[in-house]
């Protein structure tokens, strides 16, 4: 933990020093509103003082005067203070964004290890707000600071006891307000997070709407849903009681102080210690010193907050790799042999397989498992602890990631499409100038198009939300064809396509990938049939070898595997 | 996680939004039952700020006591009325935002369960034209931001108003002229509130969607980390990110600037208020029409109005985009109440509604209504299952549940939309037990049929006899369903896994649950669970992968134990191997049901009873597979093409 908060610390310096031009001018512009703030009561009271009491139109206008310059000033510090600390919290936590961002994708990975992805986006949105929000409060907090001392230095200049009255007891008040509220606070919040539960759980119960339909369990859901609605409103009234209970404590305490002012100040006046004006800025400097002094609260709130946040980003960027090492680059072009040897991670064990270039292989493999462990290896999500994996005769582990991914594309199951229209989706590894449309026709994505309002122009949504399942795969599968890498390894990519187009896709991938390696993972026969030779691993090791036909005829636990 | 296979949102026939007049109205009904609490709440709070309305005057005593050099002992009865009124203000205030609170939290409970009732009940097919994303953005931005306004802007909006209000009464108690005087700020005040609210609305809603094409953004890039870095789109990926970010960070700091440009308006307002208050004071005393004490209190009166100003007018376009979002929380929860308006859409003449036996009897142009004859060239099913001896032909648009038959769709033709046909008078019977699996290239009107057939949308044409007839939009009675469909769309409720098991069967005990587990191969996982079947789930818990979220829906589907089941394509998610797994859970879950599967993989079709082939929304061939697979239909070239050799050996 000590370490960790050392690096949340330098995420910290960096995102202020990045600002500290706007941190500065929103420092200083800051503290000039706090003073001007500081002033008006005490120009209230020396307009009383010196124009109403004896009354004196000459006074009257130049301290109006008075009055409107240090509005102005006020006014334009708080207007360009805020303006500048917003500004730094705001880039400070763009740039924490995009370094969070270019390390989930950084191409030795990790990042993803034990967060899902709502907790790293999280980390992008929420925790780099906060981080960058310490500028914001690092410029309110400077701020206030100077207008604390300036209501000290106005107020002792008006009297000293009276000064030092407030000036000890507005503090004090402030803590005995936080003091006695604490218990209260913990309280609401931990009720306000049992209360945030309700709007998840209704968001819950939407999203999930045609399931609960397909169940007939909407009465089910209904019921649940009101009892968590239920307690959340009883959560949320004793949270808002405890609330209510801080605020009117604040008053009271408030009022009583302001009272206690007003007595020693009005009995300073009649021995003759002070001015009357004196007493006037005193109550209203009384009110005004809670308003700075709990901006210091709020600041060391914000600090923690920032701190726990920049500890959370520091552990993303400092994330280990799944792999490290390799730095090499795969000769250009890559001829495409593919050989393991003596393979072992996991299931795997002494797993020897050569593919040749330009061969279509079939491999199929009776454990998933045993399945997603090969294609980490393969696409270097993970270093083999025994054995190797050597493209064109270099172990992958001595090749930079990148560069191996950029020669052999896996093209896993569950690969996802982005936002943008379907042509985009298709094109986006494959190398600039690509026709597309051979890759298209391979994976029946024509037929997709058909259906798309726009074509192959038109927008799939969010991770291919307009899509099927069916017909998302068959564009992942174009664009995974349409990069057309030196290797292209392919895992189930028709399990959700009907029949009739699984044939006419096998045919398609033979069709693209003529003369280049290509790798089917899968258990589908249609697109077994269209390969050279099929690789049966079972028990984490090579089992047998042939053409699909022949082990069909053959090979009882192939069968097993491919047509039951 | 996954949206169903309907396309785009163009087409899409949004949720109605309330007009402000319902809104209103919708709004009474909701706080009538709770209106002693409101105006005991008002009440309380209108008590609490006059009371601390005396605290000005109470200074003002001070000062006229000192001003007029009367004895010390003077100033003891203001102080000590001063600390009063401090201990008084500060109960009624906590009683008065308490109950404000808790009638707030009551209504806003009241709204949101309602909400949350409606769009459950909502009829499929109005779900469907209303795409999910309307419903889902009402129920999360629209709630939050009226929850936000009912928890925050309301109390302080409350107060605000009132101390406003009382304050500027008060100014008037004092002198009538200082009042007028004070009242000078309001044109500027207005005039910046006008000018803030016209453009706080449109850019916070531009904020929002910022912010949430930002965090969608996001969450697609780095939910496909993977493929993003096995495709090397890298690069392309942070460009997109940083655009947004951007994007976002720059409309932040325009609303910065139009808050910070707001509150510098009102520094001249206050200016211009404040500064008549003391010119006010100034003649008035000179004048001899008050005392230095009063012309204090008037100061220090108009100087409290800041914050509560202040507080009120930033708080308005709060209040303006919880309206909306009320406005679009109405609307949901009046549909049911209203008749279901029917745009656009072509009504089958005759479809029997649900309760209502005879037609309707208002038959379109230009739509001949289908009747109960048998339809030239459609293939009489074959297999087991006896065709429903003319059931629907002889009692056309009833629902009488034939002995014979589970269930048997007649003449059935549905469309999405003018000139979206789907279905073509198909006609469907399933004896009692028989399993059928449904075959067919996409879009052939597989998942409408599926759909029709388990009562979850109504046809356009045609008949369902059956225990689904009338069961479009009723939720289960007691007794459990006795049509239950699962589809590819999975969805792990949040919650425990015993909770998301029961909203198939509430009543389940955890000996139930295990026995459903147990049935689709799912217990051995889901006792591994950290916390066994207590594990938290879903969005935020442990997540499940597609093959086991899937379990999880056949387990629900044996819970709820219908006569009737309907799969459609509901083992697709799965990688190939995991399948097979899948396939064995919803074979052992459908054991002993009545069952239509919608199948991708023709094993699914070996293991049925009865093959049904569709094409182009018609019924192209129908029979066991043996028989099917060894004519020269088109599941014979479809059994060819998947099982991938004509030299395969018959399974």
């Amino acid at each position: 933990m000590g370490a960790d908060s050392a690096a949340g610390r330098g995420v910290i310096r960096r995102a202020v020093a990045g600002q500290r031009r706007d941190v500065v001018a929103g420092s200083l512009l800051g503290a000039c509103h706090q003073i001007g703030e500081a002033l008006v009561p005490v120009l209230i009271g020396i307009v009383v003082d010196r124009a109403v009491v004896r009354p004196d139109g000459g006074a009257l206008t130049l301290w109006l005067v008075v009055l409107a310059v240090v509005y102005t000033l006020l006014s334009y510090g708080f207007r360009f203070g805020a303006r500048a600390g917003e500004r730094a919290a705001e880039q400070a936590a763009h740039r924490l964004r995009l370094d969070v961002l270019r390390r989930v994708l950084a191409p030795h990975g990790g990042a993803e290890a034990g967060r899902p992805p709502g907790a790293l986006v999280n980390v992008a949105t929420e925790d780099a707000r906060r981080v960058g929000a310490v500028n914001m409060a690092l410029t309110l907090g400077v701020a206030a600071v100077v207008g604390v001392v300036a209501g000290a230095v106005l107020l002792l200049r008006a009297s000293v006891p009276l000064g030092l009255l407030v000036l000890v007891g507005a503090p004090v008040l402030m803590a005995l307000g936080h003091f006695l509220a604490r218990p209260l606070e913990h309280r609401s919040e931990a009720e306000q997070e049992q209360a945030a539960h309700a709007s998840g759980v209704a968001a819950d119960l939407v999203a999930g709407v045609r399931v609960l339909k397909g169940l007939r369990a909407e009465r089910a859901a209904v019921a649940r849903y009101r009892a968590t609605s239920r307690a959340s409103r009883d959560a949320n009234v004793r949270a808002a009681r405890a609330a209510a209970l801080q605020t009117g404590l604040m008053l009271t305490l408030t009022g009583s102080f302001i009272a206690l002012v007003a007595l020693v100040g009005g009995r300073l006046v009649l021995s003759g210690s002070i001015g009357l004006g004196a007493l006037v800025s005193a109550v209203g400097l009384a009110l005004f010193l809670p308003g700075p002094i709990s901006v210091l609260a709020w600041v060391g709130a914000e600090l923690a907050k920032g701190r726990a946040s920049a500890a959370r980003i520091a552990d993303v960027l400092a994330a280990p790799g799944e792999t490290t090492g390799g730095s090499a680059e795969p000769t250009v072009p890559a001829p495409g042999e593919l050989r393991l040897n003596g393979l072992g991670h996991a299931g795997l064990d002494a797993l020897d397989l050569t593919v040749r270039p330009g061969e279509h292989l079939g491999l199929v493999v009776t454990d998933p498992a045993d399945a997603a462990t090969l294609l980490h290896c393969l696409a270097r999500r993970c270093d083999p602890d025994r054995g190797s994996v050597e493209l064109d005769g270099v172990p992958l582990t001595e090749l930079a990631p990148a560069a191996l991914r950029s020669a052999l594309l896996v093209a896993e199951h569950d690969a996802q499409l982005f936002d943008g229209t379907l042509l985009e989706n298709v094109t986006a590894a494959a190398p600039a100038g690509t026709d597309p449309h051979p890759a298209m026709d391979a994976a029946a994505v024509d037929e997709v198009a058909a259906t798309l309002p726009g074509g192959a122009h038109g927008r799939i949504g969010e991770r291919g939300s307009s899509l099927s399942g069916g017909q998302r795969q068959r564009v992942a599968l174009a664009r995974a064809l349409a990069a057309d890498r030196a290797v292209l390894v392919v895992h189930d990519p028709t399990t959700a396509v009907d029949a009739a187009t699984e044939a006419r896709i096998a045919a398609g991938i033979r069709r693209a990938r003529t003369g280049r390696t290509t790798v089917l993972v899968t258990s589908s026969p249609a697109l077994l049939a269209a390969t050279d030779r099929v690789v049966l691993v079972d028990g984490g090791t090579v089992a047998a070898e042939a053409p699909h036909e022949d082990l069909v005829r053959d090979h009882p636990v192939y069968r097993t595997a491919v047509l039951t | 996680m996954t949206t169903p296979p309907h396309t785009a949102d163009e087409g899409a026939e949004l949720l109605p939004v309330a007009t402000a007049a319902r809104t209103r109205a919708a709004l009474r009904t909701l706080v009538r039952p709770d209106r002693g609490l409101a105006l005991t709440g008002i009440g309380v709070l209108v008590a609490a700020t006059v009371i601390g309305l005396l605290v000005q005057p109470l200074l003002g005593r001070i000062v006229d006591v000192v001003a007029d050099g009367r004895p010390a002992g003077d100033l003891t009865l203001p102080v000590v009325l001063l600390i009063a009124v401090a201990a008084v203000q500060g109960v009624t205030t906590t009683l008065g935002l308490t109950r404000v609170a808790r009638l707030g939290e009551t209504v806003l409970a009241r709204l949101r369960e309602q909400f949350v009732e409606r769009a459950l009940n909502l009829p499929a097919d109005r779900l469907e034209r209303a795409g999910s994303g309307d419903l889902t953005a009402r129920v999360t931005g629209d709630v939050a931001r009226v929850t936000e306004a009912v928890r925050s802007a309301l109390p302080e909006m409350a107060r605000s108003v009132l101390a406003i209000g009382l304050t500027l009464g008060a100014l008037a108690l004092l002198d009538v002229r200082f009042l007028l005087a004070a009242l000078l700020a309001v044109p500027v005040q207005l005039l910046t509130a006008r000018w803030y609210v016209r453009r706080a609305v449109t850019l916070y809603a531009d904020q929002r969607v910022a912010n949430g094409a930002q965090q969608q953004q996001l969450l697609e890039t780095i939910g496909g980390a993977v493929t993003v870095r096995g495709h090397r789109l890298e690069e392309r990926h942070t460009e997109r990110g940083a655009d947004r970010s951007r994007k976002a960070v720059d409309l932040t700091m325009r609303s910065v600037n139009l808050v910070l440009g707001f509150y510098g308006r009102l520094h001249i307002a206050e200016y211009i208020g404040l500064a008549a208050v003391l010119i006010a004071g100034f003649w008035l005393v000179r004048d001899g029409a008050v005392s230095i004490g009063t012309a204090t209190a008037a100061a220090l009166y108009f100087h409290s109005l800041f914050g509560p100003v202040n507080a009120a007018l930033v708080l308005l376009d709060d209040a303006q985009s919880a309206a909306a979002g009320l406005a679009r929380l109405v609307g949901v929860t009046d549909l049911a109440e209203q008749p279901e308006p029917k745009p656009g859409k072509p009504e089958a003449a005759g479809r029997p509604e649900p309760g209502r036996l005879e037609p309707a009897g208002k038959p379109e142009p230009g739509r001949r209504e289908p009747d109960g004859e048998p339809l030239p060239g459609e293939p009489e099913p074959a297999g087991k299952a006896t065709p429903g001896k003319a059931a629907p032909a002889s009692v056309p648009r009833q629902r009488v549940a034939s002995p014979e038959a589970a269930v048997s769709v007649h003449a059935v033709s549905h469309a999405y939309g003018p000139g979206r046909p789907v279905l073509h008078e198909v006609s469907l019977t399933l004896a009692p037990g028989e399993h059928v699996a449904l075959v067919g290239a996409s879009g052939a009107g597989k998942s409408t049929l599926a759909r029709i057939v388990a009562g979850v949308q109504q046809p356009t044409a045609g008949t369902v006899t059956g225990p689904t007839a009338g069961t479009v939009t009723a939720p289960a009675g007691p007794g459990g369903p006795s049509v239950v469909l699962v589809t590819q769309e999975v969805h792990v409720f949040t919650g425990t896994l015993a909770d998301d098991l029961r909203l198939a069967r509430p009543d389940a005990t955890d000996d139930d649950l295990r026995a459903a587990l147990a049935t689709v191969d799912a217990l051995d996982w889901a006792a591994a669970l950290p916390d066994g079947l207590a594990t938290v789930v879903g969005e935020g818990g442990h997540r499940l992968d597609a093959a086991r979220a899937q379990q999880l829906a056949l387990a629900r589907l044996v819970l709820a134990d219908p006569a009737l089941a309907v799969l459609d394509e509901a083992t697709a998610e799965a990688g190939s191997a995991g399948a097979r797994a899948l396939e064995r859970s919803a074979g052992a879950a459908l054991t002993g049901r009545t069952a239509l599967v919608v199948a991708h993989r023709l094993t699914q079709a070996v293991a049925a009873d009865r093959v049904v082939v569709l094409e182009a929304g018609r019924v192209v061939e129908s029979g066991p597979h043996e028989m099917l697979r060894d004519a020269d239909g088109p599941y014979a070239a479809l059994w060819r093409a998947w099982s991938g050799s004509r030299a395969a050996p018959h399974p």
